[in-house]
């Protein structure tokens, strides 16, 4: 299968190859925002120690849901918010103590592959769409989309980085066809398959500028899920990460990342545990001007404070400077004029030049501003997550952020679902 | 929080876009004065007055930040006038176009009409018999390096200036054969064109919407040009782009049915 987009983001911006640095992370973080939907038990107590692989907590409803250490060290810090939510798990680093799991039942059934990726967490790596859940224990996927692909400015080079991991990724693909009666697809760019095709495995290449590499896309274009359809997506380092437990029977927490952005010189790679501190990951980079870091692409990032669990991205933002020279008189004029926190949809023909799905993108960002959630759901939002609304909303001139409403509008709809 | 990286497309705001038409629209400005100038200096000193008054107004009413785009429109609607109306008129439909045609729907973007079409509508409707004022080369030339600046941004949308350039001048050639594109060459068309048909928020907001709407648009102006005082006139052009900008949204709905039955049969084939 290909595709090729002429629609979307006229960037420069390239993938990042080349040297991998290893900054030393002090604290990582789980972080309960990365899993919506999720109500969590924790397993175990402030001041523990805990090694890799470890379980951190349970979703309550799924208990067979883990959510694993993905650095050894001492539980330093359990953040909760209103109604005891919980918001973090911190882990101080140290030591290297590391959990094994018995990988060999795993390879002899199906039941024993789900019930080893469930424990090592590996299945967190998972997102559901529609909704962008962690999937049910016990559901089968109609398809599973591997994004071996990122058109994200800035984004690490996927390419790059599966050349030095192939067996693994191979290894972990292989593994996905035991979860889907389905097709899985590969999702990569317009070159020579990644993986060596077996079975159900099917290579889909795209190509074209961002969104060309996110999932919402080739899910849009291949199957597109509905309330009928249930498609699982996941990312090319959380499937080299599912090979590599397989073959060592120890889990992979570290993930490549890129750091980035206009508030740094040059971008660079680096290998970090997931949830890693974010003024961790930037520190020796060099030339990081104090600005804020956000987890994510400059498009979708969020200001955060550690990695969010899908984000293979640090971006490193501008500086707002309100009196610098350089800027041009009406400039500083205009900065000063106060602009509105959000505004109303401007509908612009921009917004059809950036977005390659066959959905009408003002009449759906106008239905997610106002809350009007059954037309968002006619719309077609149940094909989307929050990252295929995040060039929309830098391009939209209300400065509204449609995915935080996409994600309201995805929880109350899948509470509707289950009623 | 900068986000603006050097090769990425423009993050717009609602002041750098009230800024941009603005640019778009002073070498419009600039010309109107420097022709006649004893006639337009003090409607349009008023009706500056006016369309930074009203939205002081709202916003103060509903503890919203200012907002700059009354202006803009208060700009558009005095280019636009007729020559000879009485000030009060214009204060009145100025007032008339800015609070219902924008301001009681809420900030800008929340309604479906343009202020100054709305407010251009009312001074015909209410005050009938003034005549267009007539308009030079110079003016044309001024308002089409508007619409220039506008499509260049992406601000105006290309699909709905090539449609309403369809929807005229296909029956124009129709009836009049070459001679009758010389209706086209007026000032007040274009502006109308980049300013009030082309306005986004009035416009449809689907591709095929934009189509639809501008070829509407061009082919309203054509036919209320027949019955009162000629294609280009300014009520032709006032009362299509009101009209179309009325119908816009019904344009979209139907655009949005065809999309969610082709999703639902592709969804089913898949």
């Amino acid at each position: 299968m290909q595709f090729t987009f002429r629609k979307g983001l006229k960037t420069n911006s390239k993938c990042i190859g080349g040297s991998i640095k290893e900054p030393s992370v002090q604290t990582v973080a789980l972080l309960g925002a990365d899993y919506p939907g999720v109500v969590f038990d924790l397993t175990v107590a402030e001041g523990e120690k805990v090694a890799v692989g470890q379980t951190l907590c349970v979703d309550r409803h799924r208990s067979e849901i883990a959510f694993v250490a993905s650095a050894a060290g001492r539980v330093s810090d359990i953040h909760q918010g209103p109604r005891r939510r919980l918001e973090a798990v911190e882990i101080a680093c140290e030591g290297e103590a590391e959990r094994t799991f018995d990988v060999g039942a795993a390879s002899q059934n199906h039941e024993n592959l789900r019930e080893l990726l469930l424990k090592s967490g590996a299945w967190t790596g998972f997102r559901t769409r529609p909704f962008g859940y962690i999937p049910d224990p016990t559901s089968r996927p109609q398809a599973i989309f591997v994004t071996a692909t990122d058109t994200n400015p800035l984004a690490p080079d996927p390419v790059e980085i599966l050349a030095s991991h192939a067996e693994l990724f191979q290894r972990g693909a292989e593994a996905l066809l035991h979860l889907t009666n389905g097709p899985v697809y590969i999702c990569q760019p317009a070159i020579a398959p990644l993986v060596s095709v077996v079975d159900r495995m099917q290579i889909a290449t795209f190509s074209g500028p961002h969104p060309a590499g996110l999932a919402g896309t080739h899910i849009h274009h291949v199957m597109p899920a509905s309330n009928k359809r249930q498609v699982w997506q996941i990312g090319y380092q959380e499937v080299v990460a599912i090979g590599h437990l397989l073959e060592t029977g120890r889990i992979m927490a570290r993930r490549i990342v890129s750091v980035g952005g206009p508030g740094l010189s040059d971008p660079a790679l680096v290998e970090v545990s997931l949830g890693a501190k974010l003024s961790d990951i930037v520190q020796g980079l060099g030339n990081v001007e104090p600005t804020q870091l956000l987890s994510g692409t400059i498009l979708s990032g969020l200001q955060a404070e550690y990695l969010r669990r899908h984000d293979l991205q640090v971006t490193v933002t501008g500086q707002d400077r309100p009196d610098d020279l350089a800027r041009t008189f009406w400039q500083r004029l205009l900065g000063r004029t106060e602009t509105p926190p959000t505004g109303a949809t401007i509908p612009l023909e921009s917004f059809e030049r950036a977005f390659p799905m066959d959905l009408l993108p003002a009449p759906l960002l106008r239905a997610l501003a106002v809350g009007d959630v059954e037309t968002a759901e006619r719309l077609g939002c149940l094909e989307l997550l929050e990252d295929d609304l995040a060039l929309l909303s830098h391009l939209c001139p209300s400065g509204t952020d449609y995915g935080s409403l996409l994600r309201r509008a995805l929880d109350i709809l899948a509470k509707e679902q289950a009623a | 929080m900068n986000r603006q990286m050097k090769d990425m497309p423009r993050r717009w705001d609602s002041n750098s876009m009230m800024f941009a038409a603005g640019v778009a629209l002073l070498p419009a400005v600039g010309v109107a004065i420097a022709e006649r100038f004893s006639t337009i200096a003090l409607p349009l000193l008023l009706a500056l007055g006016v369309g930074l008054a009203w939205p002081l107004v709202f916003a103060r009413l509903r503890g919203l930040p200012y907002r700059w785009d009354g202006a803009l429109m208060a700009a558009v609607f005095v280019l636009l006038l007729p020559a000879a109306v009485p000030i009060w008129q214009i204060g009145l439909a100025l007032s008339f176009g800015l609070v219902f045609g924008d301001l009681i729907f809420g900030e800008r973007g929340r309604s479906f009409l343009n202020p100054a079409t709305v407010g251009l509508a009312f001074l015909l409707f209410s005050f009938p018999g003034t005549a267009s004022e007539p308009t030079g080369l110079i003016a044309t030339i001024a308002a089409a390096v508007g619409g220039a600046i506008l499509l260049g941004l992406g601000l105006l949308s290309w699909r709905v200036v090539v449609a309403f350039a369809i929807g005229i001048t296909v029956p124009l050639l129709w009836l009049g054969g070459i001679g009758g594109l010389g209706a086209l060459q007026n000032a007040s068309l274009l502006l109308g064109l980049v300013f009030l048909v082309g306005d986004p928020v009035a416009a449809a907001s689907t591709n095929a919407g934009r189509w639809v709407y501008g070829a509407l648009a061009g082919g309203l102006v054509f036919l209320l040009g027949q019955v009162g005082d000629g294609v280009g006139s300014l009520s032709s052009i006032v009362f299509a782009a009101l009209l179309a900008s009325i119908l816009a949204p019904l344009i979209d709905q139907i655009v949005i049915q065809f999309n969610i039955r082709r999703r639902a049969r592709r969804q089913a084939n898949v």
